[in-house]
């Protein structure tokens, strides 16, 4: 093909982009190599300052660069420039701006770049404030970022036959990632359209959780680095000086954008639920939890000197398991068993490497000074709280342990059938009892020991006074829980002991806590970060119990929770038809109506709760929603809705709509599939069915069909009737009308879902309605206000005029002149009022004629004689031939009029957000004393 | 013996009960051969798109049904007590868990496996000028 001249391309972008996703590639080699030089034993005092002023200058450069491509990727989606395959695929013109930041991260690339962004952003600050191990860490920066930075290269190399491409550039065009013919036309760029980001992204937790998320990511490169560092010079103390509040700030907000994604994923998305053992769930949590056993042995090892190895492996492997989730949710290696995974974009063997290069530094690191950390002689005591802490943080690195081991399934499956191709993957056939099976008893014994560990003594001091009100008291904290988990269990099920373990467990950590904090500490606030973060363990724990164990939806089936029904068994869906009330635990369910606002189309779910006797007791409604794609045609996501309460939530999801209202598609298959028959109705006279009788009330030239009345029209009519169902003993009210808008007619049948009928007014009836202009005989009449104009036997009288007149055939224009007079029409001893109008517009006289039903007179305000004070109006008698209505009747249409609606109560719901936020709270707090105690 | 060393010994011990414990919630993905002893199964298959596929939501919104073919070729019709799931007829392949009752295997759940919702799609073309 000739190389074809393209218009309007950008190509300054990508090459500016592409350049400074090099040139930030080459800064950090140069400041990791100039920070390593800088800790050579060789390397002379003198040089020492310059290398690192070097290392510091590149990584500036780095940062700056890279600040660069995410300030151009972000201009090109922000002005559509869809000659980029990455905007092309993210964003579009009807994108809202406020999605832009969504659609920027909502790729792999972007969230590199988001990565990348924290990462330098995080290394900025600790240039700035870490002074004695900069060197180490900052060059553990630059090489991490010069790794992910490889992933944005796309460079393309050939060995031999085969290709390997390092990284996807941001900046690709896309007519090099595909061959469509449209790209042999120059000017292709006015052809296409952006794609625009997936509907389901299109909302603010979009926005929010990711850049959180990567924080917490970019944040645990903090303690890796810190540790990277002592490793390195040796000095096994100043590092673990230094970096607590770092660590104790990421263990906030990796927890906090995992808890942001577990609230996304229950109150926009209709996953049913806050966790779901999801791989991609898992793959953050473990490096949480690493990474909360490593905060804890970092206290014991500050207090007493034990566990630096320990300390040393989870600092090191938090950081590697954050690489590893990466290498899980981005290869494509999770496949088939993650709901939410990213597709693959050929940098497996680049990610894993990634996982590789880390994994081996860390150990490496760790390895050769393994003899030179010190390990104290004597061994911690058994009474002491660190022992009891160095107990629960092996117990948090087990449950770590077995959850990548399930998790990683699909890679080891990968790597088996390496070696043996006829090898059959395996899988874990019930993923959510398989994971709370094991990490249930984690919770009881956390939960128990964050629960008598508070009341222990820093290296056991004085345990043989202390024992007696030790026990008593951790005796009296066991009874209380005990009646708590007994008064619990009168509120929800708790099915098997094991679950009333986990309950009274909770508890227990729960009243500990709160005991310390009110009796020890006096509720000094200094103090409490580490007993406010158990307490909300805790309340986690009984809110994990209430509201996923006792999790119940709302089901046609009455029976099902009396046993009667094994849990397979249960519909998790209920079909909800139009006015017809569901009863389920205790609440009536209405579907009363359904709403088109924009793109989105509500469901008005009513919920009436009641007591035995039908009393009413609380009353609400959901407005769950149907979201249809950009171009309307079908529906893309439902989004669902949940009422909160203060000890439970009632979530309702939409799942599934009608046919005919899912997709217009479908809609036109069902309308073409529908016979109708034609019925004429002389005199009115009413029509009897085997089922129903049809009866035509009357007409009007206002017609209420809810469909006519969201559209505006020149004219229309409309006919009403009563149809009567037989069986149900029902009379159903509708109108069947026609909508005119210049040559075009609309059709607005009436439906009766209940009798599977669709009726509409046949196209001729409308003769009997409206004469064509052109058959009309028009008579000049003029008329001085307050005069009469006899017509046949009507008269026509102005009563007034209105120099501001609203018509809704009339859209008022700059300059124009708008006139309506105000007519009295008599006739058949009936009298209405009509306001046709005279319109200069442009020294154009216009006019808009009005139409009276009553006289059947059509009316044209067509002259002003100001020196003479006279109107002149076109009067013409309408000539319409009356003839019988023609009704076409439609018989077996399928209904429209309900939903499949996914209910589901949890009781205790807040408790788990109280506790998780309480978690997350008391580990920021403890980060910001840290911190200030630092500097202070 | 040193203290550190007992505790790690019965975590290991411990974490190797487990792990042999939990291999009984593994399985290797099965096919409608295999189903026939009745237990709980995943089944990895392509949706025959020659047979019918019954959906009537007006008769029972929760119940759908279709036929799938294995990857030994074994052809079965699947009974999903739930709705259609959304782009069902667009998906590559479907992982069925359920059991096989008879001639019939009843589905519990469905993992759609859908090709990429930008693959092999034409380029959208900008519509009339509005």
């Amino acid at each position: 093909m000739d190389k074809v001249q393209y218009i309007g391309e950008h190509l300054w972008l990508g090459k500016i982009g592409h350049f400074l996703i090099i040139l930030g590639f080459v800064a950090a080699i140069l400041s990791a190599a100039a920070y390593m030089f800088s800790l050579r034993k060789k390397t002379l005092t003198s040089d020492i300052y310059g290398l690192k002023l070097l290392g510091r200058f590149s990584f500036y450069v780095h940062a700056l660069a890279m600040f660069g491509v995410i300030g151009l990727l972000f201009y090109g989606m922000y002005t559509h420039m869809y000659e980029y395959a990455y905007i092309f695929d993210h964003v579009s013109d009807e994108l809202p701006l406020r999605y832009i930041l969504s659609a920027f991260w909502g790729g792999q690339e972007g969230s590199f770049l988001l990565w990348i962004f924290w990462h330098a952003v995080l290394g900025l600050i600790l240039i700035k404030r870490e002074k004695t191990l900069e060197a180490p860490v900052i060059c553990t920066f630059a090489i991490v970022e010069i790794v992910i930075t490889s992933m944005l290269l796309g460079i393309h190399i050939n060995i031999g036959a085969s290709e390997f491409k390092i990284g996807t550039n941001p900046f690709t065009l896309i007519r090099q990632t595909m061959n469509a013919p449209i790209f042999a036309n120059a000017d292709y760029l006015s052809l296409i359209k952006g794609r625009g980001l997936n509907p389901l992204l299109q909302n603010y937790w979009m926005t929010i959780h990711p850049p959180t998320l990567f924080l917490g990511f970019a944040s645990t490169l903090v303690p890796f680095a810190y540790a990277i560092a002592g490793l390195w010079q040796n000095d096994h103390k100043t590092w673990v000086k230094n970096s607590f509040s770092w660590a104790l700030f990421s263990g906030g907000i990796l927890g906090t954008g995992i808890l942001m994604g577990a609230l996304w994923a229950y109150v926009a998305l209709t996953f049913g639920g806050y966790w779901a053992w999801d791989p991609v769930e898992n793959a953050s949590l473990v490096p949480w939890i690493i990474l909360v056993a490593g905060l804890h042995v970092h206290l014991i090892f500050r207090n007493t000197g034990h566990g630096a190895k320990t300390l040393y492996m989870f600092y090191l492997a938090a950081f590697v398991m954050i690489l590893y989730s990466t290498f899980l949710t981005r290869s494509g290696v999770l496949g088939d068993t993650s709901a939410h995974a990213f597709t693959q974009m050929g940098l497996e063997w680049q990610l894993a490497g990634m996982v590789g290069i880390f994994a081996l530094m860390g150990s490496g690191f760790l390895l050769y000074r393994w003899k030179d950390i010190p390990t104290p002689e004597k061994e911690e005591s058994m009474y002491s709280r660190e022992f009891w802490m160095f107990i629960g943080s092996l117990v948090l690195m087990f449950s770590a342990v077995l959850i990548t081991g399930s998790t990683s399934l699909p890679v080891f499956n990968k790597v088996l059938s390496y070696f043996d191709p006829g090898y059959l993957g395996k899988v874990i056939k019930d993923p959510i009892p398989h994971y709370n099976k094991y990490q249930l008893w984690i919770g009881v014994f956390i939960s128990i020991l964050s629960g008598f560990a508070v009341f222990m003594r820093y290296k056991g001091m004085m345990w043989q006074d202390k024992q007696r009100a030790f026990f008593v008291r951790s005796g009296i904290h066991l009874g209380i829980s005990a009646i708590l988990t007994y008064l619990t269990s009168l509120w929800i099920e708790l099915p098997s002991w094991q679950f009333w373990m986990l309950s009274l467990a909770g508890y227990y950590t729960v009243v500990a806590n709160g005991d310390f904090i009110f009796s020890i500490i006096k509720g000094n606030f200094k103090l409490a970060s580490s007993a406010i973060a158990h307490l909300g363990f805790g309340l986690m724990v009984i809110g994990t119990l209430a509201s996923g164990l006792n999790q119940k939806p709302i089901s046609s089936n009455p029976f099902v929770f009396k046993g009667l029904f094994s849990d397979e068994d249960v519909k998790k869906y209920v079909q909800l038809i139009k006015g017809k009330p569901l009863f389920s635990q205790g609440y009536f369910i209405t579907y009363k109506s359904d709403t088109l606002i924009g793109r989105e189309r509500f469901f008005d779910i009513h919920f009436r709760q009641v007591n035995d006797s039908l009393k009413t007791l609380d009353e609400f409604s959901l407005r769950p929603n149907a979201l249809y794609a950009n171009d309307f045609s079908k529906v893309a996501a439902y989004n669902p809705d949940t009422k909160h309460l203060l000890h439970k939530d009632i979530f309702t999801a939409v799942m599934k709509v009608p046919p005919a209202t899912e997709s217009v598609e479908e809609a036109k298959k069902i309308e073409d599939s529908l016979k109708y028959t034609t019925y004429e109705f002389v005199e009115n006279k009413p029509l009897e069915d085997s089922n129903f009788v049809v009866r035509i009330l009357g007409t009007t030239f206002k017609p209420s069909n809810p469909e006519y009345v969201k559209n505006t029209h020149d004219s229309g009519v409309g006919v009403q009737m009563n149809v009567f169902d037989k069986q149900d003993d029902t009379t159903y009210l509708v109108e069947a009308a026609i909508g005119l808008q210049g040559a075009l007619m609309y059709t607005y049948p009436a439906a009766i879902d209940a009798l599977g009928l669709r009726i509409k007014l046949n196209e001729q009836s409308i003769d009997n309605f409206f004469t064509p202009e052109e058959n009309l005989l028009y008579k000049d009449y003029i008329l001085k206000a307050g005069q009469t104009a006899q017509i046949d036997n009507s008269s026509v009288s102005i009563v007034g005029f209105d120099n501001k007149p609203t018509n809704e055939r009339y859209k008022k224009e700059e300059g124009d002149i708008a006139i309506g007079a105000k007519l009295m029409i008599k006739s058949n001893d009936k009298s209405t009022e009509i306001m046709p109008l005279y319109i200069i517009r442009k020294n154009q006289p216009m006019s808009i004629k009005e139409y009276d039903v009553n006289s059947g007179l059509h009316v044209r305000f067509s002259n002003i004689d100001p020196a003479t004070e006279e109107f002149t109006f076109k009067i013409a008698k309408d000539v319409k031939q009356v003839s019988a209505i023609k009704l076409d009747i439609a018989r077996n249409v399928p209904r429209n009029d309900y939903l499949i609606l996914m209910a589901s109560i949890f009781p205790g719901i807040n408790l788990f957000w109280l506790g998780s936020i309480l978690m997350m709270a008391g580990l920021f707090m403890a980060a910001y004393q840290r911190m200030k105690s630092k500097m202070a | 013996m040193n203290r550190n060393i007992i505790i790690a010994l019965i975590l290991i011990a411990i974490g190797i009960g487990t792990f042999i414990n939990a291999s009984n919630d593994y399985s290797h993905y099965s096919n409608f051969t295999e189903a026939v002893t009745g237990g709980k199964v995943k089944i990895v298959g392509k949706l025959s798109k020659d047979k019918p596929m019954i959906y009537n939501p007006e008769k029972d919104a929760n119940h759908f049904t279709f036929y799938m073919k294995d990857d030994k070729g074994i052809e079965k019709q699947v009974v999903l007590d739930q709705p259609k799931p959304q782009d069902f007829e667009m998906s590559e392949s479907i992982v069925a868990t359920g059991k096989l009752k008879g001639d019939v295997f009843e589905a519990s759940e469905l993992l759609l496996k859908c090709p990429s919702k930008y693959k092999n799609e034409e380029i959208a073309i900008k519509g009339k000028a509005k």
